[in-house]
């Protein structure tokens, strides 16, 4: 079969432009932290079509976290979720702790556990973990979530972040999108208004 | 397209598509170990004080944890840390009340700049050439050490030079006897705002060489004289809450205001009655109204207050202060002097101020001599409604106000501060604000050794060999004795508010560590480890001597005041300086004299202090940038201010390019047409002009210090900044002028100015 050269260039174009469209995002802190680096211009603007396209669909990858930590196993140990997420009830972010609280208990716990001795040698060399977020909404819905009516309210944490007890490393379990949010604000009857969430 | 090629292009996508859906994690930088606790997302206030004009205003700071970017042991990395967020003022401090002014709230900036100093540096290129490398800080101190222990050896310790800012309180102390251990002079201190003229009046008159208190809020009769009070001058947020009192705290009685000055300034804009005088007439002028009061209070029978003979009005009552001979060198009506001075007698209480461009004229300490004068006539010294002194508690044995002698100007303008060794500089930036004809450049290019303190590389620092820089002031341990805006005697005491973003140190602790290594008679001079080992030392004679303090022990007391940010006295007295009849003394009339003839330079130029940069010092932050001018809403630049039929005389446009012209040098600015300036007055602001102030201050307008002479004010040594004279011709383009308000004209139409 004679080489049909035509298609060459159609696919050389194509490959070309799905390799810029795909590529992976430039290292970038996510819109909810904040720095003074020089080197960070606020935009709403994505790095690539892909990147727009994934948040528009709510597309968020599997974070991969630095340490594997086990939720089953401190719960199963009495530790309460507002142990270490001490804000949720008293403002608007739960809050991760810092190496600080885990070695308050790990420098005498567990010590053996390989993951264990990667806290301690982050702890030692003077750094925390970069914990990556697993529940969060895009900059561009402008919502700003406060736990502590919530918790307030009597909800569960289990209710919005599924059942944490049993995940070792937290995932994603519930689709928090907004009919999810509104469903449980009209079952119990509190507002719905706008503003309550966007501002 | 052949499905061999489709397979291709669907495996590349594929490949692709995978690898784009695995995420590097999105950090790339390190995190630190935060170093302090907090609940997250909850935010809280803490005291402090502001430090960016001398009024000392009591702050309160919004703490939120955050993430910062910083660098720790040369690696970059990201900290949780609480984080400054917004300045407030504190309501429990006496001076401001919970109120702050704009370049207070802008002082936030200093914090977060990006072009803060962060490590300390030292010089590898020419003087002033810019050109340094960071090292560490021991061998910073080394240096340093080494070349003090040097100049010891030699005995030479009394060319040592230390040049300050103001700055009260501990740190002036600390500064003063870290000088003491080594034999040197002290400090001197180096404030473009200050009032030397209106202290040394105020010394001959009142025995006290300190700035006056007024209070507005009882006043019924407010006559001004050159002071943008409401605006720049002296103590501007405690003046304007009083004034605000004045004008609509007693509902029926608005009191009335006069301003009288050459450019209408953002107070002046308030007066029920604005006066232009002839420059450097004010004086006469006040003189004129207190002749025209001792009169009316005779007609009335009435004895001119607080003394029990006449005699002491006799030189005021002669014919060379009567209304229509003051009308004759001010240009102001008889009549209206006339009816002021009715008014005032109608009216108590009445007070009177002066401050800014009429102190800034050669004769300036006989206007403020007048104006004392003129108080005591209205019987307002010390009494309510009038002018009185911020009271200092005698347990608070700190120094309080700048002092008359240690004035680096004045030292300049006599023409000492030569042969200095060794120069240390902190807060200060002569070589901006000062005339060109003090040759500041060339006396630090002549200096061998010199280190500054400051955050900031501008036009003095840049010549400096070593750079220290120090913590911003949210992240240093302040103390501060405000001088006037009180009733009350008060101090602002306040920790850190945040932790050090950069591998800054404090001042003062880098000083004692420099007497420490050095040893001897400078370390005993400082024995305390840290600076807020020193602050509980100073102030812990407070809770041994107040009776009004409801506990003896000094913990608590201490906790108290670490918590409200200072502490006040309200049951110290109003300080009523003594009324004795020999005090009362008509000051020698004295005309103002002006560098450059009237012929070749026919315009008065003055120079006034920005609302925005004040006198330059904050021009590097871009908030103060974007903030226009308050009557004529130019920005971004320097301009020069016209009275209207002075430019159609002229034919000079708004936005024309102007070339101004003193004895001493010429600028280009475009011009900005001014309904409220005197015909013979060209202004113009000080602030902009830098060369070297960073990315936000530098190479933007142009610096009236540039063309200033070197006049002094007679009898006080000070730089007689309003006693140029210059003339002015068009460049023949148009100049660079933003107007936030937009233009005056449009479409060839002018808007009518009346």
């Amino acid at each position: 079969m004679p080489q049909n050269r035509s298609g060459m260039p159609a696919l050389v174009l194509a490959s070309v432009t799905t390799v810029i469209l795909c590529s992976c995002s430039r290292p970038r802190l996510g819109h909810d932290e904040h720095t003074f680096s020089e080197s960070q211009v606020f935009t709403p603007g994505h790095p690539t079509v892909i990147d727009a396209v994934k948040e528009f669909v709510g597309w968020r990858a599997t974070p991969v976290q630095p340490i594997a930590f086990p939720h089953s196993k401190h719960i199963a140990n009495g530790i309460a979720c507002n142990i270490c997420h001490i804000g949720v009830d008293k403002g608007a972010v739960a809050g991760i702790p810092s190496v600080k609280l885990c070695m308050g208990c790990h420098e005498v716990f567990a010590t053996d556990r390989p993951e264990v001795k990667k806290l301690t040698a982050l702890y030692n060399s003077g750094l925390d973990i970069s914990w990556q977020r697993v529940y969060g909404f895009a900059s561009s819905a402008h919502i700003k979530f406060n736990h502590s009516p919530h918790i307030r309210a009597g909800i569960d944490c289990s209710r919005c972040h599924g059942d944490v007890g049993k995940m070792t490393v937290a995932v994603r379990t519930v689709k928090i999108n907004m009919g999810f949010c509104i469903a449980c604000h009209r079952a119990k009857q509190v507002s719905t208004d706008c503003v309550t969430c966007h501002f | 397209m052949e499905r061999r090629d489709f397979l291709k292009l669907g495996v590349l996508t594929g490949a692709t598509a995978t690898l784009a859906s695995c995420e590097k994690p999105a950090q790339q930088l390190v995190r630190f170990i935060p170093e302090e606790d907090f609940v997250p997302g909850i935010a809280t206030w803490k005291p402090s004080l502001c430090t960016v004009c001398p009024a000392g205003c009591g702050m309160m700071v919004r703490i939120l944890d955050g993430e910062a970017e910083v660098v720790r042991n040369g690696q970059r990395g990201l900290i949780k840390m609480g984080l400054a967020k917004k300045l407030e003022g504190n309501p429990k401090h006496p001076v401001n009340r919970g109120k702050l002014c704009a370049r207070g709230q802008a002082g936030l900036q200093i914090t977060y700049h990006p072009d803060r100093v962060r490590t300390p540096l030292r010089r590898s290129g020419q003087r002033g050439s810019g050109v340094f490398h960071a090292i560490g800080w021991d061998e910073a101190l080394s240096e340093i050490v080494v070349k003090l222990q040097e100049v010891r050896s030699r005995q030479r310790t009394n060319s040592i030079r230390f040049v300050t800012g103001w700055v009260r309180g501990q740190r002036r102390e600390l500064i003063n006897k870290f000088l003491e251990g080594l034999g040197a002079p002290r400090a001197l201190e180096f404030e473009p705002l200050d009032e030397p003229v209106l202290r040394r009046a105020n010394l001959l008159d009142f025995g006290r060489p300190v700035l006056p208190s007024f209070d507005f809020a009882r006043s019924n009769y407010v006559i001004c004289f050159g002071a943008d009070f409401l605006g720049t001058w002296n103590s501007p947020v405690a003046q304007s809450i009083g004034y605000g009192e004045m004008r609509r705290g007693r509902p029926g009685n608005r009191g009335k205001f006069v301003q009288v000055e050459q450019r209408m300034s953002q107070t002046g804009a308030n007066a029920d009655e604005w006066v232009p005088c002839s420059p450097g007439t004010e004086g006469l002028l006040a003189l004129g109204l207190a002749h025209s009061v001792v009169m009316e209070k005779l007609r009335r029978s009435e004895q001119p207050a607080g003394v029990h003979n006449r005699d002491w009005a006799e030189p005021l009552t002669t014919e060379t202060y009567s209304p229509t001979e003051v009308e004759k060198k001010t240009g102001v009506r008889a009549s209206s002097i006339e009816r002021w001075a009715r008014e005032m007698a109608d009216h108590p209480p009445a007070v009177a101020l002066i401050g800014g461009a009429a102190l800034a004229h050669t004769n300036g300490l006989f206007s403020a001599l007048a104006v004392n004068l003129l108080n005591r006539t209205l019987g307002s010294v010390g009494t309510p409604g009038g002018v009185f002194f911020t009271p200092g508690s005698p347990a608070i044995k700190v120094a309080r106000s700048l002092s008359q002698n240690s004035d680096f100007l004045s030292q300049l303008l006599s023409g000492g501060f030569e042969n200095a060794e060794a120069l240390f500089l902190y807060k200060a930036n002569p070589v901006f604000a000062t005339p060109p004809g003090l040759r500041m450049g060339e006396k630090l290019t002549r200096t061998p050794f010199i280190v500054s303190f400051s955050s900031f590389i501008d036009e003095t620092s840049v010549f400096a060999d070593l750079i220290l820089p120090d913590h911003s002031p949210l992240e240093s341990w302040l103390d501060d004795v405000p001088e006037s805006g009180t009733s009350e005697a008060v101090f602002t005491l306040a920790r850190p508010v945040m932790r050090p973003l950069h591998d800054t140190r404090a001042m003062p602790e880098v000083v004692m560590d420099i007497a420490n290594r050095l040893g001897g008679e400078v370390r005993e001079a400082l024995p305390w480890k840290t600076f807020e080992e020193m602050l509980q030392a100073s102030y812990a004679q407070l809770a041994r001597s107040q009776p009004c303090n409801s506990t003896q022990d000094f913990d608590k007391l201490w906790e108290q005041i670490l918590e409200q940010g200072g502490w006040r006295d309200g049951n110290c007295q109003l300080h009523l300086p003594e009324a004795s009849a020999s005090q009362f003394r008509v000051p020698e009339f004295s005309a103002p004299t002006f560098d450059g003839n009237e012929q070749e330079f026919p315009f008065y130029f003055q120079p006034y202090v920005s609302g925005a940069f004040l006198d330059g010092s904050v021009a590097h932050l871009p908030w103060m940038q974007e903030l226009p001018d308050a009557l004529s809403t130019a920005m971004w630049g320097t301009w020069l201010e016209v009275n209207p039929k002075t430019a159609e005389k002229l034919q000079v446009r708004q936005g024309d390019l102007i070339r101004v012209r003193s004895p001493h040098g010429t600028l280009e600015v475009p011009a900005v047409i001014n309904p409220g300036i005197a015909f013979d007055v060209l202004a113009m602001p000080m602030g902009q002009g830098h060369e070297n102030f960073g990315r936000y201050g530098s190479l933007r307008g142009a610096n009236p210090m540039r063309i200033l002479g070197l006049s002094e004010v007679r009898e006080v040594g000070a730089l007689a900044w309003a006693a140029t004279r210059v003339n002015l011709s068009k460049v023949g383009q148009k100049g660079r002028l933003v107007l936030a308000a937009g233009a005056l004209s449009e479409q060839g139409r002018d808007l009518e100015l009346r």
